[in-house]
């Protein structure tokens, strides 16, 4: 059996990880252990930690509600709050079954309401932002990625998705050995399916997962990429740890980030300059980081990665139809000003000035001699071997 | 060979025979065996790394409870068939009387009215678990449908039909 225990006492969790399938309950004495110290030891709530749980049989399970069952009449004040994943997919169902032992058993799902912008993030209202995007970013990005290491023949994997187009030209233009994308909104994943399914792209593996606690073994992958993703988490740091850990040694990360605030155009350049100033603060309400793109290098080097490198890039109103541009920052204001803002409580008046600033971006995109940009930037780490 | 069952024909995925001996020394091989089963055959589902989780663990108690249910000797074959959501698991199992009651009573008793309840009973019920554990699982928590065919004096057929990817 390959599993792992642990009590952490700050938190006052127990964590159970991995295949727990004995065939007998007294193989289950570790576990027994733990859980009567945890049960001694906390005061208030004992969390119980199965999020990375994939396997637990029967005997496991009954023997596991024996302990409940336990420390609820030991210790009638003690609460136990089970936190399971709604990657595993039998998990929650199962866990459920702990509340009728008692009413100070509660059961949740941790990624449920987990990340500040996940509202946003999973409804679907973000495919048509994420896809023009990605459009315009990979004219820069299928020339940088091999001054990262990218090359044909490796086995990569795409965290944080999105709708798979990256993934897709990814596929097309380096021929990877093999290719997992991974993201947390199923909309999206549905859309990636389809699109690889329609242009007859085989040999992806879409998968529905949380990049902050990947059931994917250590050292798996040559090449990790995770784009525009890393600035909508609050902790960053903690999915860069995964992005690690997943590396093979010798392998290298990838990221990508933005600095909105640096966004510009000419003609109307303040009061772009004013809109972007503004997203910025939106985003850092919604506990999102869109001005990360700068700081990329201090996380990878904090992170353990070496040999890192970093450039940026600008996407602008003259790669290829300046109408493309122009959608993207339609789409940014829908979401931003149309979405964030009014949850945030802004008033009309703000919202208004608000959006202006995008309807500029967007003339200057769109203006004969006008010029308006995105900035990008890029960073790469090797872990080292 | 393709099984039919009305006019929705199942096709066979795979088979594996499995030596009840070896289970017995060694009891990793249902986890083992359970997943190796269900990476073969999720690659082409949807999302196959969360189908593969959840058909391995329902395969697992399948496993599991067949050992637990037998007393030693002989093979145990597993095949796995598809028709077009639908998969569909068939264990076949030497048996004698004592073993063919135990599935006979145990199916039965899963078209209760109230089997939900007396399989969350079984769950949490004090002193030895019940070893229709895994069967009362499947029905209710996976959506299973489970049937007994006999096969002669001294073997009957387990047939699980899982649908995990509406299930869930
Ligand atoms: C700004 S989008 C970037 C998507 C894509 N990389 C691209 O560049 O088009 C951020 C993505 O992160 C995904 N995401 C957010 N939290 C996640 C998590 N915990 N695990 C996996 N994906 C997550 C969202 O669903 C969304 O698709």
């Amino acid at each position: 059996m390959s599993f792992t225990i642990r009590y952490d006492d700050n938190n006052q969790e127990l964590v159970m990880a991995g295949a727990m399938s004995p065939r007998a309950a007294d193989e289950l004495g570790e576990l027994r252990t733990m859980f009567e110290k945890a049960t001694t030891q906390v005061s208030g709530t004992l969390y119980l930690n199965v999020k990375r749980l994939v396997r637990l049989n029967n005997i496991a399970f009954h023997e596991l509600a024996r302990f409940v069952a336990k420390a609820c009449h030991d210790k009638p004040d003690l609460k136990i709050s089970v936190v399971t994943s709604s990657v595993v997919g039998w998990s929650a169902r199962k866990f459920a079954k702990l509340a009728h032992i008692s009413p100070n058993i509660s059961v949740e799902q941790y990624d449920k309401d987990f990340y500040p912008g996940q509202g946003v993030l999973e409804d679907g209202g973000f495919i048509p932002i994420l896809r023009t995007q990605t459009k315009l970013t990979w004219r820069h990005e299928r020339e940088i990625l091999p001054r990262h290491g990218m090359r044909p023949g490796l086995a990569v994997a795409d965290i944080c998705c999105g709708i798979g187009d990256f993934a897709a030209l990814l596929a097309k233009e380096f021929t990877p050995s093999r290719l997992v994308a991974i993201d947390h909104a199923k909309p999206s994943l549905a859309y990636a399916r389809k699109v690889a399914a329609d242009f007859g792209i085989k040999g992806i593996e879409y998968v529905y997962g949380d990049a902050s606690s990947l059931l994917v073994d250590d050292n798996q992958f040559d090449f990790v990429t995770c784009r525009h993703s890393l600035q909508v988490f609050d902790k960053p740091e903690l999915i860069l740890k995964e992005l690690f850990r997943i590396c093979k040694p010798g392998g290298r990360v990838y990221i990508t980030n933005e600095k909105n605030s640096h966004c510009l155009g000419e003609p109307r350049g303040e009061s772009i300059q004013w809109t972007y100033n503004e997203v910025a603060k939106v985003w850092a309400h919604f506990k999102m980081d869109i001005e990360l793109g700068p700081k990329s290098r201090r996380y990878m080097a904090d992170t353990g990665f070496d040999d890192i490198r970093m450039e940026s890039f600008m996407v602008t109103n003259l790669d290829g139809d300046p109408q493309d541009f122009a959608d993207v920052i339609q789409a940014w204001e829908n979401v931003y000003a149309g979405q964030m803002a009014v949850e945030r409580g802004d008033s009309p008046e703000f919202i208004a000035r608000f959006r202006q600033g995008f309807q500029d971006h967007i003339f200057a995109a769109l203006h004969p001699k006008g010029y308006a940009g995105w900035p990008i930037w890029v960073a790469s780490g090797r872990k080292p071997a | 060979m393709t099984v039919t069952t009305g006019n929705t024909p199942f096709a066979p995925l795979l088979e594996i025979a499995l030596g009840t001996d070896t289970f017995a020394a060694n009891w990793d091989h249902c986890d083992r065996i359970a997943t190796y089963v269900a990476r073969m055959v999720s690659h082409n589902r949807t999302d196959s790394l969360l189908y593969a989780n959840l058909f391995s663990s329902a395969l697992n108690e399948l496993l599991e409870t067949a050992f637990r249910a037998h007393n030693g000797g002989g093979e145990i074959s597993c095949t796995v068939s598809r028709s077009g959501p639908v998969d569909r698991i068939e264990l076949t199992i030497p048996c004698n009387d004592k073993i063919t009651s135990f599935y006979a009573n145990a199916i039965n008793d899963l078209s209760a009215a109230d089997v939900a309840d007396r399989y969350v009973a079984a769950l949490l019920a004090e002193g030895e678990l019940d070893p229709r554990i895994g069967l009362l699982e499947l029905a209710v928590d996976y959506k299973a449908k489970l049937a007994l065919t006999p096969m002669g004096q001294d073997k009957l057929r387990l047939v699980a039909d899982l649908t995990l990817e509406d299930t869930y």
